[in-house]
């Protein structure tokens, strides 16, 4: 018997017993609507993910001198490594080396504040408490928010005697949209309070301002060096600690990925945004995956579904297999059409799981953006990606689910003995 | 083996079939020698449990003997291996049966289709081959019916076209006309004799009934599992009824 006899027959089976048929695919229908639902979210969140490490740009990477986490990652006030003849750190002849290699387009040191500094920022008589930004993320800001855009001037800061404020902190202090621009070239005081109430003022100009919601602002890297050398009235900092961080920006993603692994054998430590992709991709696999196993209980039960079923089919057709075998058939003939309808039951289940997958994706889809928007958090674009790779994988893999639960039924059924078989009523 | 032996297609030598029943040995059929010689029609009669199917399956290798051997155009089946029975059940062996067994999904022309389906026969070929059946059995009109719509006696010619389909040398009939009206039972006994007699066909037929027997070459008559007797009847003409169209 020819696989497309086979086949053929097994349809034709398939189609006597429509309603059986279709009510032992359900299970599997269930068990892969819930798997490609699960799937193609993980695979949305990831794309989206990736897409917002993209746009702050992967061709960035941040140095950071080495053993930095362990002794500064965390500062406190007191969270000064004093060991300094052992270190190593980052200094302006380490800049300007960088600056000359190739792949390097710009390089950015840059000084953090230890968390616990107090700022506030004046500007005549308004005051608005504030904190200073870091290299990559900014306080507050979340992966799935929009990249800052510059609502007024630029984000580029001098070298000294800039600043760059957030929407949250205009919005705070009073300002309209309107009235922003008004605001770049202004002088405002960035002022460092103590907790014993020493204070410690800072004359910086405007550069601009971004969409940034949080209160934070960002300062030029001297000023910045200047408020902490105030903070621990240490005026050697810079010949003892170096800079904080230094942001390179490279001339393309591969260029970061060499400049990587030179920075690291410098002996610098590199945080470069494909480890945060890495990290977050990896995060999003496991959950993907320990979601996957829960949804394959399902999946479990409808395979014993369907080994029922077929067990029915083989018993109801027992005659009818002795005829088969009287004629000439033979028992892998035999068990081939089972399995295969088997197999047709699973893949019935899995393309109807997949549309009904597919479907309710588009439409959490929409209740998802609808909701984000109600919250003034719009952002554009698909949660549930249903990949070519999904749906084929999803099909293959509940015609294996069905293929696997025939197998019993179809052994059974091959074993018949013809005479027995012919026997039965 | 003698010249004679050359043209015997069916030759069984003590065959035996015993079954264990509980703590007992039935002896289904006991010690049987019978020949049959090519393109012969020979009757198996008895009365219920004489042996008659039991020998029937034996030679259509749907059951295997507990002593003794029986050749089929020579070859020992009786230790045929599982892909020998195969082959000789699709090749060189068609089944007729009692309550007919077609399949109920397909219609009269697929139901022939099927051992040739088994025996990988093309599509196109198969369809053809299945045409000619119907017609020779006089149901070309009925080829696209479904078993549910055809008569006792169109069954049993769907079936006799479906046994024809792969050329068989032998034809096993069990109680062919068991459920068929007398008079459907000589169209088809006249079928069954028009067919042996144009392809050369041995026909082996279990039937209890004399009437039917009168038809055969010869008469095996077996009692409790053994050979009673063999009895030869005289040749005859293409005199058995005619054409019923039902």
């Amino acid at each position: 018997m020819t696989l497309k006899d086979q086949v053929l027959t097994a349809c034709r089976n398939m189609g006597r017993r429509k309603i059986r048929s279709f009510l032992a695919s359900l299970g599997v229908v269930v068990g892969i609507m819930t798997i490609v639902i699960l799937i193609s979210l993980a695979s949305g969140v990831r794309q989206h993910i990736n897409r917002q490490f993209e746009s702050i740009g992967l061709d960035r990477i941040t140095i950071v001198p080495p053993r930095a986490f362990a002794f500064r990652g965390s500062a406190g006030p007191f969270g000064i490594n004093r060991n300094s003849d052992t270190k190593k750190i980052i200094t302006a002849e380490d800049v300007a080396r960088w600056q000359e290699w190739p792949g390097v387009i710009q390089v950015r040191p840059g000084i953090n504040l230890p968390r616990s500094v107090e700022l506030e920022l004046k500007w005549h008589d308004k005051t608005q408490s504030v904190q200073m930004a870091g290299p990559l993320m900014r306080p507050g800001r979340a992966i799935w928010t929009a990249i800052p855009e510059p609502l007024a001037g630029n984000l580029e800061l001098p070298n000294g005697g800039g600043i760059v404020l957030s929407q949250g902190i205009t919005r705070s202090m009073g300002f309209e949209e309107g009235q922003l621009e008004e605001l770049v070239g202004q002088n405002v005081q960035v002022v460092l309070r103590t907790s014993r109430g020493e204070t410690q003022s800072f004359d910086l100009k405007v550069q601009g301002v971004s969409s940034d919601m949080s209160t934070a602002i960002q300062v030029s890297t001297d000023d910045c060096l200047s408020m902490k050398c105030w903070w621990f009235n240490d005026d050697t900092l810079m010949q003892t600690e170096g800079y904080d961080f230094v942001v390179v920006n490279c001339s393309d993603v591969s260029r970061a990925k060499d400049l990587t692994e030179r920075f690291r054998e410098d002996g610098v430590q590199v945080q470069s945004l494909d480890v945060f992709v890495d990290m977050a991709n990896r995060i999003v696999t496991i959950i993907t995956i320990m979601l996957v196993m829960l949804a394959s209980v399902a999946l479990l039960v409808a395979s014993i579904g369907i080994v029922n079923t077929m067990f029915m089919a083989v018993y109801e057709r027992t005659r009818e297999i002795g005829v088969l075998k009287a004629l000439g058939a033979s028992g892998w003939d035999i068990q081939c059409l089972v399995m295969i309808e088997s197999g047709f039951i699973g893949l019935l289940g899995g393309v109807l799981g997949l549309l009904a997958g597919w479907g309710t994706g588009v439409i959490l889809n929409k209740g998802i953006l609808w909701y984000l928007e109600y919250r003034e958090q719009p952002i554009h674009g698909v949660f549930f990606v249903v990949t070519p790779a999904l749906a084929l994988s999803a099909g293959v893999f509940a015609a294996f689910i069905g293929i696997a639960a025939g197998w019993f039924p179809s052994r059974r059924a091959s074993r018949l003995d013809p005479l027995e078989a012919l026997r039965h009523e | 083996m003698t010249p004679d032996d050359k043209e015997m297609i069916i030759q069984a030598g003590k065959l035996s079939r015993y079954y264990q029943t509980g703590g007992e040995v039935v002896k289904a059929l006991d010690d049987v020698n019978f020949s049959v010689g090519r393109g012969r029609f020979v009757a198996l009669v008895g009365p219920s449990g004489s042996g008659k199917s039991t020998l029937l399956n034996l030679v259509g290798l749907l059951d295997r003997p507990t002593a003794g051997d029986i050749l089929i155009e020579g070859q020992s089946l009786a230790k045929a291996t599982n892909q020998q029975q195969i082959k000789h059940r699709r090749e060189r062996v068609g089944f007729i049966f009692q309550s007919f067994n077609l399949i109920p999904t397909l219609s009269a022309v697929e139901n022939v289709e099927v051992p040739m389906m088994l025996a990988n026969v093309g599509k196109r070929q198969r369809r053809k081959r299945a045409m000619e059946l119907l017609e020779r059995v006089n149901l070309p009109h009925r080829a696209s019916h479904k078993p549910n719509q055809l008569s006792g006696g169109e069954k049993q010619r769907v079936a006799i076209a479906r046994a024809m389909a792969n050329r068989p040398t032998l034809l096993l009939a069990d109680e062919p006309t068991g459920n068929l009206d007398s008079k459907t039972e000589a169209v088809v006994l006249a079928l069954l004799s028009e067919l042996l007699r144009d392809d050369q066909v041995t026909m082996l037929l279990v039937t209890h009934d004399l009437h039917v027997a009168e038809h055969a070459d010869q008469i095996i008559h077996l009692l409790d599992g053994r050979v009673e007797r063999i009895e030869s009847l005289p040749e005859k003409g293409n005199t058995t009824g005619g054409r019923d169209e039902q």
